[in-house]
This record gives structure tokens, C-alpha cells and sequence, in this order.
């Protein structure tokens, strides 16, 4: 293996991009070490030059034959679907995006599996956000709400300034001396481990903690809640420092209430901006998350799943999963989990991994961080290269995106 | 590219000293030529006005900001959308429409070329992806450097000089990115923001921690991009923007880059008497007479106008206030290193004595300005409004009785406090609105090619119905020309282009990597290596305007 210097790893929404790679036994090791970014590289590394391109309800075929297959499908569809993006870059979410106006197909910029993530909090009220660097250089205090980054995304503590357990004591840090790591979870996680403070209450109850904490920060007691001794100290570790940030992700803003949930987090933080610097960090897992959101906002100007049935774009709002309630007959899978699928619906997969053998159509496509470059937008939005340290000549998902479309369109 | 006549219409352009004369404007291979064969398609532009393509020298079109301002006003695009149509793609509009819109609604509007004003450095490839999604026109995005703490480091060193590293450094970011041109946004002020939600009082307070001040800032980058010899001088956001008073610190700001060449922005927002805090009035005859005396000087309006807006600036403790004051939705977002953001959805109300004040004092500029190619048109999109205002905002400029009915139906008390009831009956000719719109534009961001119609101009060619109602005149050319190719014809659009990225490049030292390397190992979470962009498929097609050239 060639050495392509430190790259970009595309093995959580992190997007490190001070990496090296080297081969390990029959898979890569990572410097800095991090055992997600190995398990994701190792994973693409190891794909067998015997390996078909493509496959047609499982039996190995030709690119060409599956990519015809593919704009038959979808040239019939009466409701396709364009879903995934796990893995997507952002010229990827632009083709997909793209094909989707040609065919007024669904987009839904996620898996389809677990629980629905619900329409999004922030084009209500909008929020506080900031960079890694951002955080990691003024926040005196981070609160994790009930996520699990050690695991999720296990450089996130090293990366917002928490090294070693300690607080890097680097002397341009404004914070310049310990800081607080609060985490909030009634699990006992490798982050909540960490934890100088630890807060814990069942997930059930974190709208009432949100609500308590907001009416206690404008002096009103929460009277009622046995809560009000945590969320007490937490205020007051907030109180004393002029920066803070919290980190959240789907245990917080997915599933039932979820919005409701995000809504009232940006609430609090707005609330506390009043007289201190407050910022919040969302954890998306994957890592073309946030890029094909983006991308799907400035194309179609929403965020969230988006329905080019009518010719032009229309924000869906269902509450629920998408697939069955709309009639969906041809979804089309865009380097993502390819999720079990109603009777009845016929499957067209792109991605750098295996499909189940039940799709309909699956096309290899090279890994961008791994096979092809591309631009990926870390968790804070910042946009990165993606570098080929390991260049195949698979195509990449925008390129047979771009086939596709020119193939129906033909 | 086919040959193209354009007969007989009436053309202005005042670059080349053309004001309204009938002749025909030829047009191959893209460019304006002295004549074409006999084959050549023509245009029968008889009883039409012929001018150059428009040139948005200010606004705000792609990037993270203004995805964030699409995000949040999603209720307002519902109604108003673009539909997928042979190559045209579909899309969404409101006050922020989505790119492919953009692209549209500038080019159906008569404009061939957009400045994004303020895009932050470490956001690049988002910016590049959105303007390649950005079709029909060319652009540009200026990169922000006002409160950049590797610079400020190379401007402490240097105790404001311009030293030859922080040269260099400006240039090194401007090819790093792509960018333009170079954008100072409250320089010194978003950090003390970032900070502890501080703000700048003075142009020479300390920014804690670098021992810089602004005017150190405004010296330095100024001065550096001056001796680059950039094609589009330092672009200026002063500090206070729409403070009461703000008029001292804007002055300051002028007096203070005066001798070089420097562009403000919005200066509508930095006209304000009185005290801060205290109720606002207008000072913009002083600013006025100022930048009369100061030809190196210029500055676009950033017009209010009354209806609905979305305020997006990297001067986040602005939509601090304006959050506080609305109540309603607002973003910020902290880069680091480089700059903040802050958006709020917001109400220009023609009741409203404030509101009223800023709208009269944008006309006060446009009306009071003694020299059109110092003072130019925006609404610095989609701040004070739209850029499909922009029809409306030139009635204002000709119709004098269109305008005092306006006038009439603003908050009195603060039309008052401006010059507007003064018997102020300036109408603007088509040469000045051709001035404003699009040759002054051009000539100030170094657009050789651009805002005029002369041999080896670029064809980009706007034609409009001779119309009485000015408004509905620029708001539906009869015909669009964009590179020599037919890109609007009766409202219509024709075709799907991608549009050029305008990039400026200037010469640096490479060794300059040397000094900005382990300054970016302490402050971002990005890599040196990673940082320029360099895909070329990000970058291309593109057009470099050499400096100096």
C-alpha cells in the first residue's frame, strides 16, 4: 500500500482528516488509533478483486446490464424512492438530487430502518451551533446529552480539547484551565465514564428536564419535578463559565418527540445566549449526513425528506416512515444500509459494500475516502477532501448517478 | 457560439461614453466584435433599450449562511416555485431561493454576473459546490479575513504594517479558495463577539488576546490587497453596522483606508446620527460629501425595502440584536478561526420610524450622490430585501411621482429627517440606472470584460421594452444575452447554462506556508495539507482575473 500521507476517514461524521493508514493483518490500522475508522477502512479495503461489479436479483452482471436494469426500473417507477447517503459525498447527493428532479422521486436523506427521525427542529426556531474548533478552544463546560461519542464517534472527546481525561492544557485555550465534561445518560457508556459531571434520568423525562431547566434559568422554580437538584447544579456549572456547548444527536431530536424535545434544547440555549456565549453540536453517525442535507437544501431549498412528485419540491411532513404509507414501488438506495423493503417494491442499490442478495439491481461503487476523492461536510459543517488512498477503478456513485439520469433521459 | 445582430436598438453604455444612441451591437464567439457576416442571426431591438448585462456587486447567494437562511424560511417557498422543465432544473423561491432558482430569477431579471459578498474560508468548497449549482450567471464569492486570527497574528507581528508574509497570506487565501476578492466584516468585532459576546467601540480597542485593533485591520489587510494589486479593492462591512451614531465609526473607517482604494458595503446600514441607543437619524449627505472628495472610495447602498427580509451577515452579535428585537427564529454559528454568522428572519414596516429612516436614507444615497459610479445598487440580498426588488428600487430612482406616493405612505416623522421632502426631484436617466446596475459594478470589481458593450466586452447583453413603468421594464427583459447565447427571451428562460467562477490570483511567496503552517496546527481542527481547495471539478469552469493586470 502506497503511503498517501495523513487523509481524510470517512468512518463517522468526525471526518478526522489527519489519519494515516497502514495494512494490518488483513486490515488497516489507523494513526491516531480509532477502532471505528479501522473497522470502516479495513471493511472497503478488503473487497476481492473477484467481486462482481454488479449484480441482477443476485446473480453477477455486467455494469452496463445493471445500470439499464436500473433506468428500466426506474423509467416505470410510479413512486421511486432516493434514499441512504450513509456514505454519500456531496457530489453524490448532487446527482442523486438531480436524478430525483428528472424522475419527481422521493428523497429521503437517511436510512429508512430504526426510528423515524421526524421533521427537524431548527427551521422552526433556528439555533446556536459552532465549529469543533469553535468548542473545543472557548467552551468551559460541554454537556453530552445522552449520546455516546467514545463509541459513536470515538475521537470526539480528543477533538473538543479532552485529552487523556484531563482538559488540554494547551495555554491559547480560553478556557485555560479544567473544564467540565457533563454527560447526561441513565446508561453507564465509555463516555459516561468520562463524565467530571454526571446527570441521569430516563429518556422519557428529558422534555420536563429541558422544560425545568428553561423555567429555572428565568427564576421560576420547577416546583414539581424531584429533578430540580441535578438540574440545579448543571445551571450552576453553566452560570459560571461564558462559553458552553451542548452535544446531541438522534437519542435526543429522533423518535416520538423528538422535535419537540430539539426544540426545547435550542430554547434553553437561546435563553442562556441572553448573557453568555452558548453553542450546540448535533451528532449525526454518518458520515454524508450532513452534506446530503445540505445539498438537498440548497437544491431544493428544504431540509428534511423532500417529494419532487409535483414537478417541484414539496417539504414532506409525515411523522411517519415513508416507504409504506407512499406507495413507493422502486426505491433506489444511495451508498446507505439498504433497509428491508415492503412486498412489492423493487430494490436498486449503489454503494461500496455488499447489497443483500434480495435487491433487485446492485452496483459497486468505489468508497469515497477510500477508492475515489470526493467532499464530504463534517458533523459542524465544515466541508472536507476526501482522498483515494486506495484508487480502484470502480466508479463513484455520482458517476453512475449521472449515467443513470442520461440513460432515462435518453 | 453563433454571429448575432443586435439592430436598432437604443444602447447605453456608459462605459464607453454611450448614452442612448441607436446602433447595433454585434456579438461572436461570445464576445462584442465590430461587425458580423451578413448569415448572422439578428435581434430586432427597434424601440428597445440595450445595456449590458447586470452586475450584483453585493449580495448573498450560496454558502453555509445562506443555506442556513433557506433552512429557516421554508414556510415562505411553499407557494413559490420553479418547476422541472427539459434542462431546467427545479427548485424553490422566497427570500432566499434555492441555486438553481437563483440562477433563474438573476438571469430573467436581466443580471449575467453575482458577487456572493461574505463567505467564509474554511466553508470554500461548500460555497464552490453551491455556485456550481448556481446556473445562468457568473460569480464570484469574496472570502472573509476581518477576523482571522492567523492574520491577526501576522498583524500583530507586523504592528499593523503590511508585512511582506501577511501580503502573501492574503494572496495564499485567495488561491487556496477560489475566492475573488477579500471581505472585512466588523474586522475585530466578530471575535470580541465570539469572545465573550463582546463589540467594537472604537476602531482602535484591543481584540483581547491578539493586541490588534480594528483600524490595525483595516490598515494592514487593506493595504495588503492595495499592494496586490487585486482587481477589486478591500470590500468593508464597518464596524457598529446599523448602531445610532455609526456614522463616526464609518467616517473613521473611510479616513482611515483613504488613499486606498476600498469598497463599502451596505452603506445604507452605516449612516446613522445619534446616539447609541438613542433614536436614530440620518447622516448620509456627510458620508456623501466625504466619498466626494475620495474617488478611490466607493460603496453599494444595501436599499431596504418595506415588505419582508432575511437578514444573513457574518456579524453575528447584529442578529444578536435583531433577535432580541424580533423575538422570532434565529441562527448563529461560531467558525473558528475565521468568522461568525447570525441570520434572523425580519420586517422592514413602512410605519416603522426606524424602518422608514433606513429606507429614506438608501434613497438619500442613490439621490444625493453627485457621482452614479461611486454609489451603486443593492439591497445587499436578501438583507434589505430581495434581489428581485431591484425593479422596483430603480422606480423609485426615475419616477419621481411613483416615489413621493411612496413617501407619502412611510413613517412621516422619519421622513422628516431626511432630505427626501426637500424638494428632492432627482430622476435617474437610463445611464445612470445602466451605471449603478452594471457598469460601475464592473469597472469596481476589476471586470474588464464585464459592464460595458465595447469590442471584447463579454456578450452578456440585456434588452428591454422601453416601458413607461420602470418597474415592470427591469423586471421582464425582452431579451437576455449571456456569453453570446440567447439565455431569456420574453420571460422566458431558453436555455441552461453553468455560468463562469470568477477567481482572482495573485503572485506570493510559497514559502509563506512556512509561517501560516504551525499557526494553523494550533488553531484548526482542518489540516494545513487539507485546506486549499484544489479539485478542479470544484474550481472549474473558471476565469482568473490576474492581479495587476
Amino acid at each position: 500500500m502506497p503511503d498517501p500521507g495523513p487523509v481524510t476517514c470517512a468512518g463517522c461524521a468526525l471526518l478526522c482528516d489527519d489519519v494515516t493508514i497502514e495494512p494490518s493483518g488483513d486490515g488497516v490500522r489507523l494513526e491516531p488509533p480509532c477502532p471505528l475508522g479501522a473497522q470502516w477502512f479495513s471493511e472497503r479495503a478488503r473487497r476481492p478483486a473477484s467481486a462482481p461489479a454488479a449484480t441482477i436479483r443476485g446473480q453477477a452482471a455486467g455494469v452496463e446490464a445493471a445500470l439499464n436494469r436500473a433506468a428500466e426500473l426506474l423509467r416505470g417507477a410510479r413512486r421511486p424512492l432516493i434514499y441512504g447517503f450513509d456514505g454519500a459525498t456531496v457530489e453524490d447527493a448532487r446527482a442523486a438530487v438531480a436524478l430525483a428532479d428528472r424522475l419527481g422521486a422521493l428523497v429521503v436523506p437517511g436510512g429508512l430502518a430504526g426510528a423515524w427521525p421526524g421533521a427537524p427542529a431548527l427551521p422552526l426556531r433556528g439555533a446556536s451551533s459552532a465549529t469543533l474548533g469553535e468548542i473545543r478552544d472557548r467552551s468551559q463546560v460541554v454537556v453530552i446529552w445522552r449520546e455516546d461519542p467514545l463509541t459513536s464517534h470515538p475521537r470526539l472527546l480528543e477533538r473538543l480539547g479532552f485529552v487523556d481525561g484531563s482538559a488540554d492544557g494547551s495555554p491559547r485555550r480560553a478556557w485555560r484551565g479544567t473544564r467540565t465534561l457533563v454527560v447526561l445518560d441513565d446508561r453507564d457508556t465509555a463516555t459516561a465514564a468520562r463524565a467530571d459531571l454526571r446527570l441521569r434520568w430516563a429518556r422519557e423525562r428529558d422534555l420536563e428536564a429541558l422544560t425545568c431547566l428553561r423555567a429555572m434559568q428565568r427564576g421560576v422554580a420547577a416546583r414539581s419535578s424531584d429533578l430540580g437538584d441535578a438540574l440545579g447544579g448543571l445551571l450552576e456549572r453553566l452560570g459560571e463559565v461564558p462559553h458552553a456547548a451542548f452535544v446531541y444527536g438522534p437519542a435526543l431530536s429522533s423518535g416520538a418527540g423528538g422535535q419537540r424535545r430539539a426544540l426545547a434544547l435550542h430554547e434553553l440555549v437561546r435563553a442562556l445566549c441572553g448573557d453568555r456565549h452558548v453553542v450546540t453540536l448535533a451528532l449525526p453517525s454518518a458520515a454524508g449526513a450532513t452534506g446530503a442535507e445540505d445539498v438537498l437544501t440548497w437544491q431544493t431549498g428544504y431540509c428534511g425528506s423532500v417529494d419532487l412528485a409535483g414537478g417541484h419540491p414539496e417539504l414532506v411532513t409525515a411523522t411517519r416512515p415513508l416507504m409504506a404509507d407512499e406507495g413507493v414501488d422502486v426505491s433506489l438506495c444511495i451508498e446507505g444500509g439498504l433497509s428491508p423493503a415492503p412486498a412489492g417494491v423493487a430494490e436498486i442499490a449503489l454503494g461500496s459494500l455488499p447489497a443483500r442478495g434480495d435487491a433487485e439491481v446492485s452496483i459497486h461503487t468505489a468508497a469515497a475516502g477510500v477508492e475515489a476523492t470526493g467532499t464530504a461536510h463534517r458533523l459542524d459543517g465544515v466541508p472536507l477532501a476526501l482522498q483515494a488512498p486506495l484508487a480502484r477503478d470502480a466508479p463513484s456513485a455520482a458517476a453512475l448517478l449521472a449515467r443513470l439520469l442520461a440513460e432515462i433521459e435518453r | 457560439m453563433s454571429a448575432l445582430r443586435i439592430s436598432g436598438g437604443r444602447v447605453h453604455d456608459p462605459a464607453n461614453d454611450v448614452d442612448g444612441e441607436l446602433h447595433d451591437v454585434c456579438i461572436d464567439g461570445g464576445k462584442v466584435v465590430a461587425e458580423v457576416g451578413p448569415d448572422a442571426r439578428r435581434i430586432d431591438a427597434r424601440g428597445m433599450v440595450v445595456m449590458p448585462g447586470g452586475v450584483d456587486i453585493h449580495a448573498h447567494i450560496a454558502g453555509p449562511k445562506v443555506n442556513a437562511a433557506r433552512r429557516l424560511s421554508f414556510e415562505l417557498r411553499r407557494d413559490d416555485v420553479e418547476a422541472c422543465a427539459g434542462a431546467l432544473r427545479s427548485g424553490t423561491g422566497g427570500l432566499v431561493p434555492s441555486t438553481f432558482a437563483t440562477g433563474y430569477r438573476y438571469s430573467l431579471l436581466g443580471y449575467t454576473t453575482v458577487v456572493e459578498a461574505a463567505a467564509p474560508p474554511l466553508a470554500a468548497r461548500h460555497v464552490l459546490s453551491e455556485l456550481r449549482d448556481t446556473p445562468m450567471i457568473d460569480k464570484a464569492f469574496l472570502v472573509l479575513m476581518g477576523n482571522n486570527q492567523v492574520l491577526f497574528e501576522l498583524i500583530r507581528e507586523s504592528r499593523g504594517a503590511v508585512s511582506p508574509a501577511l501580503r502573501d497570506a492574503v494572496a495564499w487565501w485567495l488561491e487556496a479558495t477560489g475566492g475573488y476578492g477579500v471581505k472585512l466584516v466588523n474586522p475585530g468585532g466578530v471575535e470580541l463577539w465570539k469572545q465573550n459576546n463582546g463589540y467594537v467601540d472604537s476602531l482602535d480597542d484591543q481584540v483581547a488576546g491578539f493586541a490588534v485593533t480594528p483600524r490595525q485591520v483595516l490598515e494592514a489587510i487593506g493595504g495588503a490587497v492595495d499592494e496586490l494589486g487585486l482587481p477589486h479593492p478591500v470590500h468593508v462591512h464597518a464596524n457598529n453596522l446599523g448602531v445610532a451614531g455609526n456614522a463616526d465609526t464609518t467616517l473613521e473607517t473611510m479616513r482611515t483606508l483613504s488613499g486606498r482604494r476600498a469598497h463599502f458595503a451596505h452603506l445604507q446600514f452605516h449612516c446613522y446620527g445619534g446616539k447609541p441607543g438613542g433614536r436614530l437619524r440620518s447622516r448620509a449627505p456627510e458620508l456623501l460629501d466625504y466619498l466626494g472628495g475620495h474617488p478611490e472610495l466607493t460603496a453599494d447602498v444595501g436599499q431596504v425595502m418595506f415588505g419582508e427580509a432575511m437578514t444573513t451577515t457574518a456579524d453575528a452579535h447584529v442578529s444578536a440584536v435583531l433577535r432580541d428585537l424580533s423575538g422570532g427564529k434565529w441562527i448563529n454559528h461560531d467558525t473558528e478561526v475565521e468568522t461568525g454568522c447570525g441570520i434572523v428572519p425580519y420586517s422592514y414596516r413602512a410605519r416603522n420610524y426606524v424602518h422608514a429612516l433606513q429606507w429614506g436614507i438608501g434613497l438619500e444615497l442613490f439621490l444625493l450622490g453627485r457621482d452614479p459610479w461611486q454609489v451603486m445598487l443593492s439591497t445587499d440580498h436578501p438583507n434589505g430585501g430581495s434581489f428581485l426588488a431591484y425593479p422596483k428600487l430603480i422606480r423609485l430612482l426615475m419616477d419621481r411621482g411613483f416615489r413621493e406616493e411612496q413617501i407619502s405612505r412611510a413613517n412621516q416623522r422619519a421622513i422628516r429627517e431626511t432630505a427626501l421632502l426637500d424638494g428632492l426631484d432627482r430622476e435617474y436617466t437610463l445611464n445612470e440606472v445602466a451605471i449603478v446596475t452594471r457598469a460601475a459594478p464592473a469597472r469596481r470589481l476589476g471586470l474588464r470584460d464585464k459592464g460595458h458593450l465595447g469590442i471584447g466586452a463579454d456578450a452578456d447583453v440585456t434588452i428591454y421594452h422601453d416601458r413607461a413603468d420602470r418597474e415592470e421594464m427591469f423586471a421582464t427583459p425582452r431579451y437576455v444575452i449571456k456569453g453570446g447565447e440567447l439565455a431569456v427571451e420574453e420571460g422566458e428562460l431558453r436555455r441552461a447554462d453553468d455560468g463562469l467562477l470568477l477567481s482572482s490570483r495573485a503572485a506570493f511567496d510559497p514559502e509563506v506556508s512556512r509561517v501560516l503552517e504551525p499557526l494553523f496546527g494550533e488553531r484548526y481542527t482542518v489540516a494545513f495539507a487539507h485546506y486549499p481547495v484544489r479539485d478542479p471539478a470544484l474550481r472549474e469552469p473558471a476565469r482568473i482575473v490576474e492581479a495587476g493586470s
